[in-house]
């Protein structure tokens, strides 16, 4: 199917059937696609925004489930703050793309910031979802068996809550990604993003479709990374959430 | 010594709170003793507090302020050492990301050397015929072989008390019968106290040294019956015993009013 | 009881009031990053800029209803088809899993390319991005259907127009509204994404002018309305979801 669409985009174009402005054939793209790779510039930008990608979004898994953690547990901080946690969620993370420049520049840490705090949100509400959805029958075995708090986390609540953890942290992923491609554009001159501008100011469509294939490309390459490493490390029960499309 | 009760109660009175609504006394004056080594039965209709009940005795429920809850001799607040409890949802009480071995040695874990956890263990699990199956997951177990699995940590922690909460309430006749007559093995080979809450009046009378009835809103302990039964009991000879039909017909009496 | 949820919800504003309020009293006034919350709402209108700020919410809104609803169309009928034959769902998998992939984000520069900066190539690029959910609750929201109310359907003799309409249509309409809600804030997000990227016209471009400008205390005012506009989408759309649900629980009984 998909061969087949590159086809008819191919003879469509060639053709001049369909004639769309900077509309490249398919072969223009594979050509300029070479031309990247051989330069090394292609792979110097995968390489930044996948490290940028992975980096924010392990650091906001870290913070997301830990703070998850807390107010899935404790009612009172639940009680405390969960409006505001929800009121700020709201405000879409691309808004705060403007304040970010204004704050940090045209820099790494700006992209940064931005893929950090987009990528806590999935994380932080599917980890106290799943805490919260835990059932009481399983709060009440970790007090019969007379589990401390600390083991009763580490044994009964985080397992149990992990597969919802496992689907925040799959969402968070693909947010993450996104999040730095548009810092990318906008903000920090490095990566996939600014390849993209930079290509469109050049008006060089067939390597701006390169760098969209790419970014898909990234998209699911990470995805199915994340899915393999779940399958390996966890026992298949709890990875069945994750492993569905 | 052996004359101190395993757990006394003096007018035990406890409330559920819900979601929407005040609190509302389910327990009121609930008084009762039961001897170490004894299998005591609480029956009732549902709703009446059975569970409420066995909540206070497990320390999961608080009782209200005046209440007197000991277990060997020690007041309850929060879960005792030396108690065990087995609830009737298995599904939701067993970590299935865990094998049965693991389910079974979690009481343990930290608490004794990884030597005697593994005989503990297999001991645990030789007790309810599941020894063979020690590296299954859960969800591959029939219902009746989770809830032994259930019963196996119970046991694995060598409880002075088997708290049991409707545990064969959700299997089927033949497995129920299957599961009765291994408790009362375990019964026989551990020593230990059982309290048992049912509302089946075959099953409650068929295991008890005595079945305790609560009725009424909020609830008291309106009867109890002692069953005469020799042990050990079998399926179909001491459901035929005169003792048996004897006490059957007296818990039917209390419970239905004829 | 609701009176109780209400003063709960208010309860947990908590840390967000003092943030704001320690960010008040205690920032500098001076800061050119972070501007006390109070200098906000006057920045709007300072320069004569304030009658731009009604016209900028009208265009967001509107190039995301537009663009919600025309996901919402073709997100169903790809959907129904996909769950009704097999066979297209096979041949068309790999393609969608793929465009799937596609970060939204960098669509925006090719399409606005190809379309040119106007109204028909934001919605486009909305549509692209919010059509995914809608899609897939609708395709898996068939195949789980019951395959006995399809065979009633066929036995009643009912013609197709009436099969699609009268059964198949309002059986996955839980699943359409699920779809449909998971896609809001995207289409929201993507809305203000492209007008950012593209500074044509809407909240989205009216940041990006007032980042530009250097405006901060214009920036989070801005930041703050877009948040408002979220929560009353989001807040809209889940009580249609509710409408939904209600009605069916009422057809059961």
């Amino acid at each position: 199917m998909l061969l087949a669409l590159a086809v008819l985009w191919e003879v469509l174009v060639r053709f001049k059937v369909a004639e769309i402005q900077f509309l490249p054939a398919p072969s223009e793209i594979a050509t300029a696609a070479q031309d990247a790779l051989a330069g090394g510039e292609l792979l110097g930008r995968i390489a930044h925004t996948l490290g940028v990608t992975i980096l924010g979004w392990g650091i906001a898994s870290t913070i997301g489930v830990a703070l998850g953690l807390l107010l899935g547990l404790s009612p009172l901080a639940y009680r405390y703050s969960m409006t505001s946690f929800e009121v700020t969620r709201a405000i879409p993370p691309i808004t705060f793309v403007p304040a970010a420049l204004l704050v940090f520049g045209f820099s790494l840490k700006m992209e940064l910031v931005l893929v950090i705090y987009g990528g806590i949100w999935p994380v932080l509400i599917n980890t106290i979802g799943g805490v919260r959805s835990i059932a009481p029958e399983l709060r009440d075995v970790g007090r019969m068996l007379r589990l401390s708090r600390l083991e009763t986390i580490r044994k009964v609540v985080f397992p149990a809550a992990l597969p919802a953890i496992l689907v925040g942290l799959r969402l968070a992923l693909s947010l993450c990604l996104v999040l730095a491609i548009v810092a990318e554009m906008v903000g920090n001159p490095a990566g996939i993003g600014n390849g993209l501008i930079s290509a469109r100011q050049a008006l060089q469509p067939a390597l701006m479709f390169v760098y969209v294939i790419v970014a898909g490309l990234l998209g699911v390459a990470l995805n199915a990374g994340l899915r393999a490493s779940a399958r390996a490390l966890l026992p298949g029960n709890v990875v069945k959430d994750v492993a569905a499309p | 010594m052996a004359n101190d009760p395993s757990y006394e109660c003096r007018g035990l009175r406890a409330d559920v709170g819900s979601r929407r609504g005040p609190r509302r006394l389910v327990l009121d004056d609930v008084s009762f003793e039961i001897a170490k080594g004894e299998f005591v039965s609480i029956m009732g209709r549902s709703g009446v507090g059975k569970t409420t009940l066995l909540r206070t005795l497990a320390g999961l429920h608080e009782a209200s302020a005046g209440s007197v809850v000991r277990f060997d001799g020690q007041p309850v607040s929060g879960p005792p050492d030396g108690v065990s409890l087995v609830f009737q949802d298995y599904t939701s009480s067993l970590l299935p990301w865990r094998t049965v071995a693991k389910n079974v040695e979690l009481p343990l874990e930290g608490r004794l050397p990884t030597e005697e956890r593994r005989s503990r263990v297999a001991e645990a699990l030789k007790m309810v015929g599941l020894a063979d199956r020690s590296d299954a997951q859960p969800h591959e177990l029939s219902g009746g072989m989770q809830q032994r699995v259930q019963i196996a940590r119970a046991l694995a922690s060598q409880p002075a008390a088997l708290l049991m909460d409707e545990p064969f309430g959700a299997l089927d006749a033949l497995t129920k019968a299957d599961l009765e007559d291994q408790l009362l093995e375990i019964f026989a080979a551990t020593g230990t106290t059982v309290v048992f809450v049912t509302h089946d009046i075959e099953e409650a009378v068929y295991l008890s040294d005595r079945v305790l009835v609560l009725d009424g809103t909020p609830a008291q302990i309106v009867a109890e019956i002692p069953v005469a039964s020799p042990r050990p009991r079998t399926q179909m000879l001491t459901r035929e015993s005169s003792e048996f039909l004897e006490a059957r017909h007296r818990v039917h009496e209390v419970i239905f009013g004829t | 009881m609701t009176q109780r949820l209400r003063f709960d919800s208010l309860l947990g504003l908590f840390p967000l009031v003092l943030l704001l309020g320690a960010w008040q009293l205690l920032g500098d006034p001076e800061s050119p990053f972070f501007p006390a919350p109070s200098s906000w709402w006057p920045a709007l209108f300072k320069l004569g800029q304030g009658d731009k700020i009604i016209p900028a919410i009208l265009d967001t809104v509107r190039t995301f209803g537009v663009g919600l609803l025309g996901a919402t169309v073709l997100g169903v009928a790809l959907g129904l088809s996909i769950g009704v034959s097999r066979t297209v769902g096979r041949a068309v998998g790999p393609t969608f899993e793929f465009a799937r992939a596609l970060p939204p984000a960098a669509i925006v520069p090719v399409a606005s390319l190809l379309l040119g900066f106007d109204e028909t190539m934001k919605v486009v690029v909305v549509v692209l991005a919010a059509l995914w959910p809608i899609l897939l609750n609708t395709s898996s929201g068939v195949q789980e259907l019951n395959p006995v109310l399809l065979d009633t359907a066929r036995s009643l003799r009912l013609s197709r127009r009436r099969t699609l309409f009268g059964v198949l249509v309002p059986s996955v309409m839980p699943a359409i509204v699920l779809g449909v809600r998971v896609a809001t804030p995207i289409a929201l997000v993507i809305t203000l994404l492209v007008e950012y990227l593209t500074a044509v016209n809407g909240l989205g471009a009216l940041v990006g002018d007032a980042q530009r400008t250097f405006q901060p205390a214009k920036v989070y005012a801005l930041i703050v309305i877009t948040g408002v506009l979220s929560l009353v989408v989001n807040s809209l759309v889940r009580s249609v979801e509710e409408a939904v649900r209600r009605r069916r629980v009422g057809e059961r009984r």
